[in-house]
């Protein structure tokens, strides 16, 4: 039963109190901006956290999933090092990388873990957000777009740092691969290239929200990423004048080569600039475009009332 | 749009003027000459491949309206005839084509984020939580969402809950609850940010009439705390908006056809009453015979001892009081009286008659 006794006097939530707060800041004082500056930040964590908390409260209520994702990888890496016997000894090429055909592998795969994360999390996390028929719910509520872009992959990312780590523990505790190199250096590329797969995961929301089904950016990007980036064999193996360009035009082949030339081949940051630049320039490009293009789609499904719809 | 000023928009019925006796009041929305056509996506593309000319959708024509501080403004209307998409544009989830809508002094378009905090919106749509989280988390989810620190969002979630009597499914999956009780949950969520704006689409819709009643009183008891939280009120149920509401809007098309008090808004549909009265003494055929000249639409039932006498008469003549002394004087004793006045479902209803006729008229041309 409800009390339909009056309520108590209203409580001073954070909601209340943001918006007393807007009302009293004087934007002049610079003490005012830093406290307003500091009272925000503490807010945009407390908003990405509750999408942490929620999204790990939802995979807790799905124990198997996430086991049986644990038991994916032990094979997939099982299966690596068996086929990388049948190459043992008849393999011959310059690239260093590929000179332990089995730690290149499991690297790549590590690393294509943690990208498909950056291009497809979001689009994702939309996408059940609108099958469930919460997106409206969240997007009443004051959370800025950047915000939740951020916050929708958060724990995403989470899962695929802890999957991607998985992959090294496994290749280096039960198949004695041994990883070399600035792990900070290598953390950058990782972090660098997951922004930028980020950027085209943005691009690939953005298309949920007008088209709903059928993303090509992530579906190209995945699938030409595991062809054409060296995942799987090195791009010096793509003879065709197509295909190499291809592979020039994805950033995960930069962030796949980079991150082996750290790891297993030990180079620095000098050897490493040129992927690294190439990185960087995909992010100025990308992150700009990605931002208007996403927000012009939230704006026209807004306009089309299909927020809600799947 | 001045606070107290009441626009209706309104071309195929008379317009409503409220009564002058309002008094001033701070106007929390403003809706001004609203409009919202649902673009057809795509459409010069689909139009070329099925070969026939593409209307987008009017789901909202002209609306215009003020909800003032602490009030429960009502809106009632058939099924759609554009309360959902109101409700939607007002909270931000949908753009309007034109017109504006100002919440506590934001823009609705150009200060989102701002109208949003001012907001808070319940609908009787159940697939906007998270099934499988429990109610705490669900709500402890929003409350983040609006900033709050997890001892406040903690306190807040505790007082909703025990306000709307859901304590004991605190540690329940969403999933679980009732579907009345999943109501009850999304009207707490809505109030999670300590709003001053409550949207509530068809609240009501799925709680028992106990719980409907109790959540009525807690609405009541929302307007009048302070500072009071104003609330747009979209029903089926016309009694309760009859009951909530000191001003109801009829949204028709997509077209506010009336706005005014729920007892003008009958007095609009029709000026008569039916009255019923109970008598002794007298036969039917000699009641019959006294009052056939003086009274319309008359009807007399003998029921076993008693006589029912039912007759039309315009409001407050002076029939009634002929009526009464007549039968007194023929030695009949009035045992009870009922006034039978137009409901807010009269009223609609025949708003959906001229609608219909309209579109046959339409039709036809």
């Amino acid at each position: 039963m409800l009390k339909s006794a009056a309520l108590d006097p209203p409580t001073v939530t954070g909601a209340s109190r943001l918006r007393r707060h807007a009302a009293n800041v004087n934007l002049d004082d610079g003490a005012g901006q830093l406290r307003r500056a500091a009272r925000y930040g503490l807010i945009w964590w407390r908003r990405v956290r509750a999408f942490i908390a929620r999204d790990f409260s939802q995979a807790l209520s799905y124990r198997m999933d996430f086991l049986m994702r644990m038991l994916q990888v032990v094979i997939i890496v099982t299966a690596l090092f068996f086929i990388s016997y049948v190459f043992s000894g008849r393999v011959t090429t310059n690239d260093k990388q590929w000179e332990n055909p089995f730690a290149a592998w499991i690297m790549g795969f590590a690393m294509m873990s943690y990208f498909s994360c950056g291009f497809s999390s979001l689009s994702n996390a939309i996408r059940t957000e609108q099958m469930q028929g919460t997106l409206e719910n969240v997007l009443m509520t004051p959370i800025k777009v950047p915000t939740m872009i951020v916050a929708s992959s958060a724990w995403e990312f989470i899962q695929a740092t802890f999957f991607a780590l998985f992959y090294l523990f496994l290749g280096w505790f039960f198949f004695g691969v041994r990883f070399q190199g600035n792990l900070f250096l290598a953390s950058l590329f990782l972090i660098l290239t997951a922004l930028v797969l980020h950027c085209v995961g943005i691009l690939s929301a953005s298309f949920t929200l007008v088209f709903k089904r059928g993303d090509p950016f992530g579906a190209i990007l995945a699938t030409g990423s595991f062809l054409f980036s060296g995942v799987l064999f090195p791009t010096q193996a793509l003879d065709s004048a197509v295909f190499t360009g291809i592979s020039c035009v994805l950033p995960t082949t930069y962030g796949v080569d980079g991150i082996r030339r750290v790891l297993i081949e030990g180079q620095t940051f000098s050897q490493v600039r040129l992927p690294f630049i190439m990185l960087l320039i995909f992010l100025i490009g990308l992150l700009p475009l990605s931002l208007v293009v996403f927000d012009g789609a939230l704006r026209r499904a807004k306009r089309e009332g299909s927020l809600i719809q799947y | 749009m001045s606070a107290t000023a009441i626009t209706v928009s309104n071309t195929a019925f008379d317009v409503v003027a409220l009564p002058g006796a309002e008094a001033e009041t701070t106007s929390i929305v403003s809706v001004d000459r609203l409009t919202k056509s649902f673009p057809i996506p795509f459409r010069r593309i689909r139009q070329a491949i099925q070969r026939k000319c593409l209307q987008s959708v009017e789901a909202l024509r002209d609306v215009s309206f003020d909800i003032r501080e602490g009030e429960i403004f009502g809106i009632i209307g058939p099924n759609g005839a554009g309360k959902t998409t109101l409700t939607k544009i007002i909270s931000t989830l949908v753009q309007p084509t034109s017109g504006s809508v100002v919440v506590n002094g934001y823009n609705s378009v150009r200060q989102e984020s701002a109208v949003r905090v001012q907001i808070g919106l319940a609908s009787a749509e159940e697939r906007s939580f998270y099934w499988r989280l429990t109610v705490k988390k669900n709500l402890m989810f929003f409350a983040r969402l609006y900033g709050m620190s997890d001892r406040d969002a903690e306190r807040r979630i505790t007082e909703l809950l025990d306000t709307f009597g859901l304590e004991e499914y605190r540690h329940r999956r969403f999933g679980e609850l009732s579907t009345g009780n999943k109501q009850r949950v999304a009207v707490a969520r809505a109030l999670i940010g300590d709003p001053p704006v409550l949207l509530l689409d068809e609240p009501t819709r799925s709680l028992d009439p106990m719980a409907a009643a109790s959540l009525r009183a807690v609405l009541r008891s929302l307007v009048e705390q302070n500072p009071p939280v104003s609330v747009l009120l979209t029903s089926h149920n016309l009694s309760e908006v009859e009951e909530l509401c000191p001003r109801v809007a009829i949204l028709s098309r997509g077209q506010i056809r009336a706005l005014d008090t729920p007892k003008n808004l009958r007095a609009l549909d029709t000026r008569t009453e039916r009255l019923h009265l109970v008598t002794r003494g007298i036969t039917a055929e000699h009641a019959q015979l006294l009052l056939s000249h003086m009274v319309g639409g008359l009807g007399v039932v003998q029921e076993r001892s008693e006589l029912l006498i039912t007759f039309t008469r315009e409001e407050k003549d002076d029939t009634l009081d002929a009526v009464v002394r007549l039968l007194h004087e023929s030695g009949a004793s009035l045992l009870g009286f009922e006034s039978e006045r137009t409901t807010l479902l009269q009223v609609l209803e025949s708003y959906e008659q001229e609608r219909q006729r309209q579109e046959r008229s339409e039709s036809r041309c």
